[in-house]
């Protein structure tokens, strides 16, 4: 093997690629921005992926397994589905908000994003933020259809919040989302038995 | 437009631009209409609706959308009076906003034809009904609270903002419970809605 066919050529380019991109966003960045950035011929990037749109597509993938490790490590100490609930929430927030690359995007083409919100389109963003979240409250609901369903109403309520904060409640503060959690998810998602077994 | 108006009046002169630009995006889409397009629709020069829309063609398109969004949420009040409770409330709301979403003939069209340009003020302008939603549950709430119907450590206040955040996410966004079949929508607004709110 080559020094640049060595694995870590494709995580140098990921690399790479999350740096151009939080510095200029999307639209201004190209394929030969990336492969000066990482130090990489533009031929050798090629034989690692197709283009900006593969680049873009590994670099999402990559970012959702890094979200999925901070939500494991969040909840592993978790005794309560309240307590699980609200760090998944606090978690997935600052995530989002402290994220350099959605940052530039959000500051210079918002319309790259917005449209995963809206109408239409929201309904795939939602089941695919649901199914990552879903599995970190294995541990506390068993059943799977409920665990779906708390995981939507917690991306609903947390993307809700980041869209439209409440001046008065930060829904990065730990408090506010125990609160919120407290009150009005966790009767809401584990079914009325379930309710009864926390509450007994 | 049929509606006279004099300059001197600037509620009706602002409303007319609206509605003629409105008309305007429905004839031409809105990567094509122009100031000029609504100069000519509504009969009033260029300097008064610079008067009035000094941000020009993206204030306009702006305020054509969320005068839309607006009428919607009139007519959703207007469906949804003389509901007996909440739950019957919230019930019929989301049926009649799931409906008039879909059945928006110019909307269904913009989808298709102009999503991007669409759905970043679809999403920005319908955050700013939050409040408006907000408003309008309160009183629901408070009369709930006097019933003596709501779980206690619930303020009105409070639970409307988060109600209003989750029917404008479920207007937007399906998710996993199909919101056109009456015994799941039923069973999601007493679930996901109103089980941290009402008493069971």
């Amino acid at each position: 093997m080559t020094p640049e066919a060595s694995p870590d050529v494709r995580a140098r380019l990921l690399d790479a690629t999350f740096v151009c991109l939080a510095r200029v966003g999307i639209a201004k960045t190209s394929v030969d921005d990336i492969a000066r950035e990482a130090g990489i011929s533009r031929a050798t990037l090629y034989r690692h992926f197709g283009g900006k749109a593969e680049l873009l597509e590994a670099l999402g993938q990559r970012e959702l397994t890094r979200l999925d490790a901070v939500f494991a490590a969040a909840v592993q100490d978790c005794a309560t589905v309240g307590a699980a609930c609200s760090v998944l929430v606090v978690e997935g927030a600052e995530f989002l908000l402290d994220h350099p690359v959605l940052g530039t995007i959000l500051a210079i083409e918002p319309t790259a994003i917005t449209p995963l919100l809206s109408l239409g389109h929201a309904d795939a963003f939602l089941t695919a933020a649901a199914a990552l979240v879903a599995p970190h409250l294995a541990a506390h609901v068993d059943d799977d259809a409920a665990r779906l369903r708390g995981a939507e109403l917690l991306v609903r309520i947390t993307l809700s919040h980041l869209q439209s904060p409440n001046p008065q409640r930060s829904i990065t503060d730990p408090q506010v989302a125990q609160a919120i959690v407290d009150q009005y998810i966790v009767p809401g998602f584990v079914g009325k038995s379930a309710i009864e077994r926390i509450q007994a | 437009m049929g509606a006279m108006s004099t300059e001197s009046d600037p509620l009706s002169v602002h409303d007319q631009v609206v509605r003629s630009t409105y008309a305007c995006i429905a004839r031409f889409g809105m990567a094509k209409t122009t100031v000029e397009d609504v100069v000519r629709e509504s009969g009033l020069s260029r300097a008064t609706i610079y008067r009035h829309f000094p941000g020009g063609r993206d204030e306009l398109l702006r305020e054509a959308v969320a005068w839309q969004i607006g009428e919607f949420f009139i007519r959703l009040a207007d469906h949804v009076e003389g509901s007996a409770d909440l739950v019957e409330l919230l019930d019929r709301g989301i049926e009649f906003a799931r409906q008039a979403v879909r059945e928006h003939a110019l909307l269904q069209r913009m989808l298709v034809t102009e999503p991007d340009r669409l759905l970043g003020l679809l999403s920005t302008e319908s955050t700013k009904t939050l409040p408006f939603i907000a408003a309008y549950l309160l009183p629901h709430l408070e009369r709930a609270r006097a019933a003596g119907d709501l779980r206690p450590g619930v303020d009105p206040v409070d639970a409307s903002d988060h109600l209003s955040r989750l029917v404008l996410s479920y207007i937007g966004a399906r998710g996993v419970v199909d919101l056109d079949d009456p015994a799941q929508r039923r069973d999601l607004v007493t679930r996901e809605l109103l089980a941290g709110i009402l008493r069971p």
